[in-house]
């Protein structure tokens, strides 16, 4: 069986559009969202409604989160004063911009979806707010993929398409003090391979190139292939300015970049 | 050689503190330093006595302090403070009459001092925290999972995490660990690297007020790296103490 899965398409829906003809095209059996529908983007009403109509399981993302419960997250989201600016424009123009369907929608998204021994989250199992890197230390990485249950998690959030495999893992625990009841025991060697992938943006990729992203997995064989589709960018970009949408979002998609945006510390957690 | 000594759980629990504060007067260490891993107050007639005696040690006593805990927490949600102003996990725990009462025990002015409290500490190569970094809530025992342990501890790149959530004494150690890891990206083939870790421990606190009669803690080397647990008996409950 053949699953492709999409992240992030960012109220693009020419890059949406465009992966969904490349999946036409590659016998896919069954596609998963993890979510982050709307933001940053100018359609975020007819990206939703294409999802809805597809019917397509998804996760809720953060911009998703962010216009169900409003804006709350710390201020350290933002590197700068001036990319808390922009931020915040966009998240007010899409807040204004979705209707109220669209919102209920986005408000009845599950955190997690799991299928066998697949999982599917926006960030992580913890958090749609945190980014799991392809340099995340390899202990939290596999911490991750293990409290899912799962063997491999899809994930999100970085806009930056991997296959990460987590294997020949061993930890020992020893109870020191007399007093100490005898720990559980180590997870080793893992029963299984365990795998992150993740699945990189559909509408807003930073891989440094303006191409949509996603992932094909093949249940049977357990490949992972990563796709990059090209197309016209520039309309997106072209209605990112149009709308009043801060202009740095159509330069950076144009650039497949996350130029001046970039946090100093991706992998702190958001206090909410 | 001085010692850390690091408490947590005393849950406005006066006759409690009291006992740990004469016991450490007892210890043949010199104490340098005392900490309070949060729950200093909970639904307990005494926590306003409690609170105004940590913050005003007697004369040659140390200056506790002090960071959040699970408790602290419910305070900040009835108060109109916190992240759950339905307070439904306090609700949860204890049920209506144990909101009434941690309503009763703390007073809005010693919640307002409770705000400025830190979420925990951090000292040479040490987490000093109620939870974990994760939060109040986290209740880490010698029952979690190995990889979530070492997932507390790098979270904050410390060495040795103690913690007071739980209420137990407990010293873990993970001596050695290893994960193989391959990434493949759009434009690199795959590399593989293999990542180590070795020497982390998790302290269990113990609870100073929990038990009725019977207060833990624990006294920590940050020279020697040396832990022991204290238990205090107290009140009409038992006589004596010493280490266990």
């Amino acid at each position: 069986m053949n699953i492709a899965v999409l992240s992030c398409i960012h109220s693009n829906l020419a890059a949406l559009e465009a992966v969904l003809r490349d999946i036409d095209q590659q016998s896919v059996d069954q596609i998963y969202c993890l979510g982050d529908l709307v933001g940053y983007g100018p359609y975020p009403n007819e990206v939703v409604a294409r999802i809805r109509e597809l019917d397509i399981p998804t996760c809720q993302g953060c911009w998703d989160e962010d216009i169900v419960d409003g804006l709350n997250a710390c201020d350290c989201s933002y590197p700068s004063l001036l990319a808390e600016t922009r931020g915040h424009l966009a998240h007010e123009w899409t807040n204004r911009e979705v209707t109220p369907e669209t919102r209920a929608y986005l408000a009845s998204l599950p955190l997690t979806l799991q299928q066998d021994n697949l999982c599917f989250v926006h960030g992580s199992p913890h958090s749609q707010h945190e980014y799991l890197l392809p340099d995340t230390s390899a202990f939290i990485a596999l911490e991750r993929v293990l409290a899912t249950g799962a063997d491999t998690l899809f994930c999100g959030h970085t806009h930056v398409p991997y296959v990460r495999n987590l294997e020949n893992s061993h930890l020992t625990l020893t109870a020191v003090h007399p007093a100490t009841p005898s720990p559980s025991h180590s997870p080793t060697p893992l029963s299984s391979l365990k795998r992150i992938i993740n699945a990189g943006s559909v509408g807003e990729p930073r891989h440094g190139r303006p191409h949509a992203t996603y992932v094909i997995y093949d249940t049977d064989s357990q490949q992972a292939q990563l796709r990059e589709v090209e197309y016209d960018y520039t309309q997106t970009c072209a209605a990112i300015r149009e709308k009043g949408l801060p202009a740095i979002f159509a330069w950076r998609l144009s650039q497949g970049l996350e130029y001046a945006e970039k946090a100093d510390d991706p992998t702190h957690v958001c206090e909410r | 050689m001085t010692h850390w000594a690091i408490l947590s759980g005393i849950n406005g629990n006066l006759s409690a503190y009291e006992a740990v504060l004469a016991d450490l007067k007892r210890v043949r260490y010199q104490v340098e330093a005392l900490y309070i891993l949060g729950d200093l107050v909970g639904p307990h007639p005494h926590c306003e006595t409690l609170v105004h005696r940590v913050r005003q040690p007697h004369r040659g006593e140390l200056e506790p302090q002090v960071c959040l805990g699970w408790w602290e927490e419910q305070c900040f949600n009835l108060h109109g403070m916190g992240s759950d102003p339905e307070a439904t996990e306090l609700l949860k725990q204890a049920g209506p009459d144990g909101v009434e009462q941690l309503w009763k025990s703390v007073s809005r002015q010693t919640v307002q001092w409770l705000r400025s409290l830190d979420f925990g500490f951090f000292e040479f190569d040490c987490l000093l925290i109620h939870g974990s970094t994760v939060g109040c809530h986290d209740v880490l025992t010698p029952e979690t999972p190995p990889m979530q342990l070492l997932d507390r501890l790098l979270r904050a790149d410390a060495n040795t995490l103690f913690c007071g959530r739980s209420g137990l004494t407990f010293h873990l150690q993970i001596p050695a660990g290893a994960v193989t890891s391959t990434v493949t990206t759009l434009d690199a083939p795959a590399q593989t690297m293999t990542q180590t870790v070795s020497d982390r421990q998790i302290v269990g606190v113990g609870s100073v007020g929990k038990e009725p009669g019977k207060a833990t803690y624990t006294l920590y080397s940050p020279y020697t790296n040396a832990v022991s647990f204290r238990t205090v008996r107290y009140g009409n409950q038992g006589k004596g103490f010493g280490a266990i």
